[in-house]
């Protein structure tokens, strides 16, 4: 039993690591809303080791960790709904989707920028 | 832990603008904004119910939720922290109503529209979930409640259909995103090593184990990447400088309170023993680094919602300043007592004043169709009202008396001098003159009578100004709450 | 509260301008305020006649209350602040009637008087803190006024250094406050304990550099003849004479004189001698004439408080009564002199001898003229000043004010007057009749009513030599000066060493530039993401160290 709450708990490490590795490098949303994604999964696998960790005898594992689990999965299911419906509608408006910080907008020589 | 006479208070003041937000997007079109009318005024008065029941009984209103004890069931509780919050976003939201009801009424003829829709619903919704996260007893429900507070917000910010605020709005929730979910890490860990959620369970099992020390990390940076402390700041002036002015207020002024309250929450609740000098010095000098930076680039913006942007950037520091002050030195555990009363008067003070300041910049850039401070000049002229507004917000926000920033910075200087560490004190003081120098900038600007006065593009709702005006000077005179002698802060601490 | 009717006529010194500027909000009674401004300050006069060592005035329950109190000096101070207020509220509805912006002029003179009186009868730390801001927002708005380049310089450089004053002047409270046992807010307690605390010479500092600023010691007084020069006429009148005396009044109740501090009146004395001549320097270098009054009240500013730090040194609680004194006899002459130059302008080529008489006079009792209340002063304060070095120092520089004035003069009659044959109206003559009356008439006034003090002291001749002396010394060097020296003096700008202010503010923007970049590099997202994950281990680490 304990090897495999730890096998899974290095897992969970493992994915949180990567996860954070692409949401931080890979500029494209997409990849980052994926990345966001996997991080939580590894989330959700350490709270389930810790679920079979803490488990009473004869029971296959505590409860409530799975209980907190399963709200998690739907908050980050709507999570990344709400993310890729912003990102098709600003690939819509813009045309490209991609988060760079907008350059400063441009000012002509009478001092008005051009979004006024 | 039982449900106290009045505990029912609490779920009415999470359920009812939850209702509203349900009933407002069933009924639709203009019935929205009526639903939210009617919501606003039962909300602020279970908001005052709430304190007048907390205040009359000395102590915490405790609801569990199904009558299951913790740590199995949940538990709503309502200490002084939270009554004081709960009361200062009531009177906020209804005000930012109010003046909202001109930009975001439905047009007539036509059936329904989409911003008006929207704005309403989620106002509604941030509301309740502000107040799902002062009454939360749990680690878990605070994390939903973060959520939920996080994805109100996200759609304010691209109310207009812009590229740039829709790209605003993406990143806001996806640096946000990645701060609750090392929350959620952070509550992971906490689960597997004590086994309960409940904060006054855990306060009396923490221990500074590593487990726990990595638990606290995770979850105090990620909060602060939600509030956007400096350096992870960079999701808060596009996207308060981009939405609606209504929307700008509610943002500034509450939505990042609540993530604030959850810091406060934890470390003075669940880690007061965990927490060390160090990290206390680290996140004050985090706040000292704020207020530098923020007031010193707000001075240097070219338009108006930028600086008062980037001065929220700067009022946020200001709010962690108060951890260090508040540790005891003697027993090294956080303390509640003057610190924290400061830090909560800056919350609740920069709250008021900030909305006015936003509410009065969009009434500028409605009149004039822009809102360059360059151009500002002789808008002293046409809009009055709304120049005070702004001005008494700023001054406010710099601290002079009678205003609740004096009476916070009263208090957190009082804790430095106590506690011997006098560079935030100097941190403050220098703090507040950046401060003057954008106010009496765009004061100077405004008051300057050599142009003629500028034309104003759409008459201005005298409503508008007049919640501006009422929210600053709400905050002006919030420190004479001094002079009252109530004492609701530490009840039930 | 207090029932007793003298509390009332404190509450009323604040109140009533207070009141008025509230009325201002709305801009029918705002065009139509300005003739009623010399009414505000009549309830401030009655308290200092009836008030003095009365009940005080208390407002609020709790820890936090507002008192209103008066002490006999500052019953002196209040007495001729609240008529030097009236006088130029009467001049002042002439001098600005038919002027642009007339309304918000009349605001930002309430908002003035109410701080500067309040501050008068202010007993307690936030209350006298709210009232200096208050002062210093009014103050700001009257320097501005005018609009020119030199006036929006001149009130940024007084609401910058003034906003810093108050900053460590809250600093030294707030320490204070802190100190006193039974969290009394009141400054007679605090003054009571600050000679036992540990923190005693940083609390000490902050006041004297917070106050210092008020007060316009030096180094501390560049804004002064900025603000002074370009305020109109009225205006500088009540700056110059009964705003900077907020400090001094300010400064000699948290001063604790009934304990020894040798050390801390030492360098008050030096200070305030160094300022005496530096003032004179400066002023002598000057051409506009109110520049020239207005280093001279650097200098008059500097002597009061060479008296307090003496007083100080040698334990003498009657240092603050001979300062506020002989602080009453500038507050008239200095406001009668400001107010003469708004006359000047408006009178006449034929008609400038009957102005420029009394003017003279008034300069030289500045001096120390026999017979005048300047004389009175210098003889009051002889006493704290002593025999020693400070006493020679301050004859000699009674000595450099002589000359001070009479290079005032000199320069307004080379100020362009009015057109020839014409009289300044009567508003503006009546009013500055008046005050030229009291500077002579309210000393004299004061020493005679005094119980014990003979005439005959003043009047004997040892006494009207030993005042003449300085007199006609500083005379000959004007001669001198105006003979063999005239153009050879170096042109100083006004404002001296605020030319380092102008420095820095250049300075400034490269270094903002700078924080303005180092933000947009951490606002891009794999810089703040990183330093998301850089903080959670930050904060572990500083959690595991304990």
């Amino acid at each position: 039993m304990t090897d495999a709450a730890t096998l899974f708990g290095l897992l969970a490490a493992a994915l949180v690591g990567i996860g954070l590795y692409a949401l931080i490098v890979d500029p494209q949303p997409l990849r980052k809303i994926v990345a966001f994604n996997v991080v939580g999964n590894g989330v959700f696998v350490l709270f389930g080791a810790i679920a079979h960790r803490g488990a009473g005898s004869g029971w296959g594992g505590d409860p409530v960790p799975q209980a907190l689990l399963i709200t998690g999965l739907v908050v980050a299911f709507s999570a990344s709904a709400l993310a890729i419906a912003l990102l098709l509608r600003l690939h819509d408006v813009a045309g490209s989707a991609t988060l760079a910080t907008d350059a400063p907008a441009p000012v002509s020589p009478d001092g008005n920028a051009a979004d006024a | 832990m039982t449900t106290t006479p009045g505990g029912l208070l609490l779920v009415l003041a999470v359920l009812v603008p939850f209702v509203g937000v349900l009933a407002a997007f069933a009924l639709g079109g203009r019935n929205a904004q009526r639903v939210a009318m009617g919501t606003m005024l039962a909300g602020l008065g279970i908001a005052i119910a709430v304190a007048a029941a907390v205040a009359r009984s000395g102590d915490a209103l405790v609801y569990l939720l199904g009558g299951w004890g913790v740590p199995l069931g949940i538990a709503l509780r309502a200490d002084g922290l939270a009554v004081v919050m709960i009361l200062a976003v009531a009177v906020v939201i209804v005000g930012i109503g109010a003046y909202a009801r001109a930009d975001f009424g439905t047009p007539p003829g036509v059936r329904e529209a989409r911003a008006p829709l929207v704005f309403w619903t989620l106002l509604l919704a941030i509301w309740g979930s502000l107040n799902l996260v002062f009454v939360s007893g749990d680690l878990f429900t605070l994390y939903v409640a973060l959520e939920l507070l996080t994805f109100a917000a996200v759609p304010l910010v691209s109310l207009d259909g812009r590229a740039e605020t829709l790209r605003a709005a993406l990143r806001y929730l996806l640096y946000a995103l990645l701060g609750s979910i090392l929350y959620l890490l952070g509550t992971v860990l906490l689960y597997g090593v004590y086994g309960t959620l409940d904060i006054a369970l855990l306060a009396a099992r923490v221990q500074p184990e590593p487990a726990t020390l990595a638990a606290a990390a995770l979850m105090t940076a990620g909060l602060l990447a939600k509030t956007a402390l400096f350096p992870l700041h960079l999701w808060l002036p596009p996207a308060h400088a981009g939405a609606p002015p209504a929307a700008s207020a509610v943002l500034s002024g509450l939505v990042i309170k609540g993530s604030w309250f959850l810091v406060v929450r934890l470390w003075f609740d669940v880690f007061p023993d965990v927490v060390t000098a160090p990290s206390a010095q680290l996140l004050a000098g985090l706040g000292a680094a704020a207020i530098l930076v923020g007031n010193v680039v707000a001075l240097r913006q070219a338009r108006l919602k930028l600086m008062v942007a980037y001065s929220t950037v700067a009022q946020i520091g200001y709010l962690f300043l108060m951890f260090p002050l508040a540790l005891d030195p003697a027993s090294a555990r956080l303390e509640g007592g003057g610190a924290l009363a400061g830090g909560m008067m800056h919350a609740v003070s920069h709250a008021t004043a900030k909305a006015a300041m936003f509410m009065a910049a969009g009434v500028i850039y409605a009149a004039l169709g822009h809102d360059r401070i360059a151009g500002l000049a002789g808008i002293g002229r046409v809009l009055p009202v709304s120049v005070l507004a702004f001005t008494l917000g700023g001054v406010s926000l710099i601290g002079l008396p009678p205003s609740g920033g004096f009476l916070a910075k009263w208090l957190l200087l009082a804790a430095a001098v106590a506690t011997g560490q006098w560079w935030w004190a100097a941190v403050m003081l220098v703090g507040g003159l950046l401060t003057a120098g954008y106010v009496f900038l765009v004061l100077a600007r405004a008051l300057a009578s050599g142009a003629e006065a500028p034309a104003l593009r759409a008459p201005i709702p005298r409503s508008q100004e007049a919640v501006a005006l009422a929210l600053a000077l709400g905050s002006m005179l919030l420190g004479l709450v001094a002079f009252t002698g109530v004492h609701l802060l530490g009840i039930g601490r | 509260m207090s029932a007793h009717w003298s509390a009332w006529l404190l509450a009323a010194t604040v109140g009533l301008p207070l009141a008025m500027l509230l009325a201002c909000i709305w801009r029918r009674i705002r065009e139509r305020m300005l003739p009623l401004l010399a009414v505000a300050p009549v309830p401030a006069l009655a308290a200092a006649l009836v008030a003095a060592d009365a009940p005080p005035f208390v407002l609020g329950q709790g820890r936090v209350r507002l008192t209103l109190a008066l002490d006999f000096p500052g019953s002196i101070l209040l007495g001729v602040a609240a008529l030097l207020w009236i006088v130029a509220g009467a001049y002042a509805s002439t001098y600005m009637r038919g002027m642009p912006n007339r309304g918000r002029f009349a605001a930002c003179w309430l908002m003035a008087a109410a701080g500067c009186l309040g501050a008068f009868v202010a007993a307690d730390m936030v209350g006298l803190y709210l009232l200096l801001a208050l002062l210093t927002l009014g103050a700001c708005g009257m320097v501005m006024h005018e609009e020119t380049p030199q006036a929006w310089r001149s009130s940024a450089v007084y609401l910058g250094l003034a906003l810093a004053g108050e900053a460590l002047l809250l600093l030294g409270m707030v320490m204070l406050a802190h100190a006193t046992p039974g969290g009394s807010l009141l400054i007679r307690d605090a003054s009571a304990v600050l000679p036992s605390l540990p923190q005693r010479d940083v609390i000490l500092a902050l006041l004297v550099v917070g106050l210092g600023l008020k007060a316009g010691l030096v180094p501390l007084h560049v804004w002064m003849p900025l603000a002074h020069a370009a305020a109109p006429a009225p205006a500088s009148a009540v700056l110059s004479g009964a705003v900077v005396k907020v400090g001094l009044i300010a400064l000699g109740r948290f001063l604790p004189f009934e304990a020894a501090l040798p050390e801390w009146g030492l360098a008050l004395t030096a200070a305030g001698l160094f300022a005496a001549f530096y003032g004179v320097a400066i002023g002598v270098t000057q051409a506009h004439p109110k520049a020239v009054l207005a280093y001279s009240t650097v200098s008059q500013m500097g002597l009061i408080v060479a008296v307090l730090g003496m007083g100080l040194s040698a334990k003498e609680t009657d240092a603050p009564l001979a300062a506020a004194y002989y602080a009453s006899h500038h507050v008239l002459v200095k406001g009668a002199l400001f107010l003469a130059v708004g006359v000047y302008a408006a009178t006449g080529a034929r008609h400038a001898w009957p102005i420029l008489v009394p003017v003279t006079v008034l300069a030289l009792s500045l001096g120390g003229l026999p017979l005048t209340g300047g004389a009175l002063a210098k003889y009051a304060v002889k006493g704290p000043l002593g025999e020693g070095l400070a006493g020679v120092l301050a004859n000699v520089s009674a000595a450099g004010t002589t000359l001070l004035m009479l290079h005032f003069v000199h320069r307004l009659r080379r100020s362009a007057p009015g057109e020839p044959g014409a009289t300044a109206p009567v508003g503006l003559l009546l009013p500055w009749a008046l005050i030229a009356a009291a500077c002579i008439a309210v000393p004299w006034g004061m020493y005679l009513s005094v119980p014990g003090g003979t005439v005959a002291n003043p009047l004997a001749p040892k006494a009207l030599w030993a005042a003449l002396r300085p007199v006609l010394a500083g005379a000959a060097i004007a001669f001198a000066l105006d003979r063999w020296g005239g153009g050879r003096l170096p042109r100083v700008p006004q404002g001296d060493i605020a030319v380092a202010i102008d420095a820095a503010v250049r300075v400034a923007p490269k270094w903002g530039g700078r924080l303005e970049r180092a933000d947009e590099v951490l606002r891009q997202w794999p810089a703040a993401s990183l330093a998301l994950l850089v903080l959670v281990i930050a904060f572990g680490a500083a959690m595991w160290a304990r």
